[in-house]
């Protein structure tokens, strides 16, 4: 008899994520879907509201990645009010985004995907989670610990409590950096640079080896990326331009403000989110496992394969080891989480290089704006893939209408080809275990959703 | 996109051990009580005080003030979906 399994919520995505998987009379995979609770609503709240209030709106409602959505809001209104941050101003918005985004890969590597790789696979849900991990080794558990706090501790004595930041204001940043912020900033920064490189040296030794069938055979499909780089196509998270690659590795760079040109949102029917897919490869758009159309993927991986280098030494090297041994564009979706550890390389020496030249204390940190009619766009590479806030103003410079595309919203197509890929591939004859069904929501674990 | 809907701390438990017995937070919200980890926390919060939950991880601690304003601002959004018919659903 035909049949639907629901895993139900994803484990560790908790209250996120559902799959769905669909087994035919003969017990074969016929579908699976994976739906992802939806933000509905901000942008109809917002209108009305004065602009220069919605970055601090949004990182309350978005408060899983505030500095992110924190920076997209104010850089996107900094287009509405045809202001130029100054230069420290853009410095000190990015500093906080990149030790944001080294807090955020610690939880995520070592909290939420390590257990299925350290504990395994196959061992029991009771144990397979992060006190799991601190029995199996206690010390490297409790460094962790340490490092993610240490990660938003520097964070909040800077720029004040981070899980709702106000530091961004339109035109820049609110407060100048002292030399003393500077140099503890700096202290702390090498801690978490050595922490970033053992994670990465012990995930390659003691992790990913044991599973590097599965790291490129375990929801594998074949799509395009996006991501952001700079003018010289090195690696960015804060600002520059998009780059949108064909799976065959073609590609085509163009402003954040001209997305709307490239990519296209559609809701399917089934599912109550949004999706997107690359309308500029004139494809259209189709879920169809054996033959999709329009799809591409963000986040760690896709950021990864769309950049031709990365501007700090150690990234660049282990850039160059990952692209040695998986090509470009890397597709296996478990080489998300390898990835994501060197981007956390990167995201350290960024903050060390950001902090080593003297124009971080620049005490010129804003420009003044005033509130005008207009039209801005603004995107950040966040934790979850590349973030686009869009909003028009009217003459009191108040919101008039508004568009968010999350990173979520990108890898909600893809996911639903992970999952399907997987549970095709274990699921024969309707014989299914805890141990199957762990594996298909590694597939979806692996985009962080 | 991940709403950040902070959960009230309704009771403090474990702590025999730091790292073997860690304490956990039993929080409530809207009827759901759940058990949930406080490693990722910036502190260990007062009973009565308010979490926001990333995937069974309290990554951050909140006073009732602010989480009282962060959920004024959720209403006004569920609002704002109802008078135009589009409150949105359990995802299928």
């Amino acid at each position: 008899m035909a049949q639907v399994l629901t895993i139900d919520p994803v484990t560790r995505i908790e209250g996120h994520a559902r799959i769905k998987i669909h087994l035919d009379e003969q017990g074969r995979v016929s579908d699976a879907r994976v739906a992802i609770s939806a933000l509905r609503g901000f942008e109809q709240f917002v209108v009305g509201r004065p602009a220069e209030e919605i970055p601090r709106i949004v990182s309350r409602i978005c408060g899983i990645c505030p500095w992110m959505h924190h920076l997209a809001a104010v850089k996107a209104i900094d287009g509405c009010f045809g202001v130029t941050p100054t230069p420290a101003g853009h410095r000190l918005r990015e500093l906080c985004q990149v030790m944001a985004h080294i807090h955020d890969k610690i939880l995520h590597f070592f909290f939420l995907a390590a257990p299925d790789f350290v504990l395994g696979p196959d061992s029991d849900f009771s144990v397979r989670n992060i006190m799991g991990m601190v029995r199996q080794d206690p010390e490297l558990a409790a460094r962790v610990v340490r490092m993610r706090q240490l990660g938003q501790v520097m964070l909040d004595r800077f720029a004040g409590k981070s899980i709702h930041p106000v530091a961004g204001v339109v035109g820049g940043f609110a407060k100048p950096m002292s030399a003393e912020e500077r140099s503890d900033l700096q202290r702390d920064g090498a801690t978490l640079l050595d922490f970033a490189s053992f994670a990465l040296d012990y995930a390659k030794e003691r992790v990913f080896h044991r599973y590097r069938e599965e790291m490129q055979s375990l929801g594998a499909i074949t799509t395009g990326f996006l991501g952001t780089i700079d003018d010289q196509g090195g690696l960015q998270l804060y600002d520059g331009r998009l780059r949108l690659m064909h799976a065959s590795g073609t590609t085509v760079d163009f402003p954040a403000a001209d997305y709307a040109q490239h990519l296209s949102e559609q809701v399917e029917p089934w599912s109550s989110a949004k999706m997107v897919y690359a309308k500029s490869w004139q494809e259209g758009f189709s879920l169809d496992p054996a033959a999709p159309k329009g799809v591409y993927r963000v986040n760690t991986l896709a950021r990864l394969n769309v950049c031709d280098h990365i501007g700090t030494p150690r990234a660049q090297a282990e850039l160059e080891d990952f692209r040695a041994q998986f090509g470009r564009p890397a597709q296996g979706t478990l080489l998300y989480h390898w990835a994501r550890l060197i981007e956390l390389i990167y995201a350290c020496e960024r903050t060390q290089e950001l902090l080593a030249d003297d124009r971080i204390t620049d005490p010129h940190i804003r420009n003044t704006a005033t509130p005008q009619a207009g039209r801005g766009i603004g995107c950040v590479e966040a934790p979850r893939g590349t973030l686009i806030h869009e909003y028009a103003t009217d003459d009191n410079g108040c919101i008039t209408s508004a568009n968010l595309i999350v990173g979520t919203t990108h890898n909600i197509a893809p996911m639903n080809l992970s999952v399907r890929q997987a549970a095709a591939s274990l699921i024969h004859d309707g014989v299914y275990d805890e141990a199957i069904l762990n594996r298909v929501e590694m597939a979806v674990r692996a985009y962080d959703p | 996109m991940c709403l950040a809907i902070p959960m009230q701390v309704v009771e403090i438990k474990g702590g025999g051990d730091p790292l073997f017995d860690p304490q956990v937070a039993l929080v409530e919200n809207d009827g759901i009580r759940k058990e949930i980890r406080l490693e990722m926390a910036d502190r260990v919060p007062a009973v009565g005080e308010y979490v926001i939950i990333h995937a069974g991880f309290a990554i951050r601690t909140l006073t009732e003030e602010e989480a009282e304003y962060n959920l004024s601002l959720m209403r006004q959004m569920a609002t704002v979906l109802e008078e135009q018919g589009r409150l949105p659903e359990a995802p299928e």
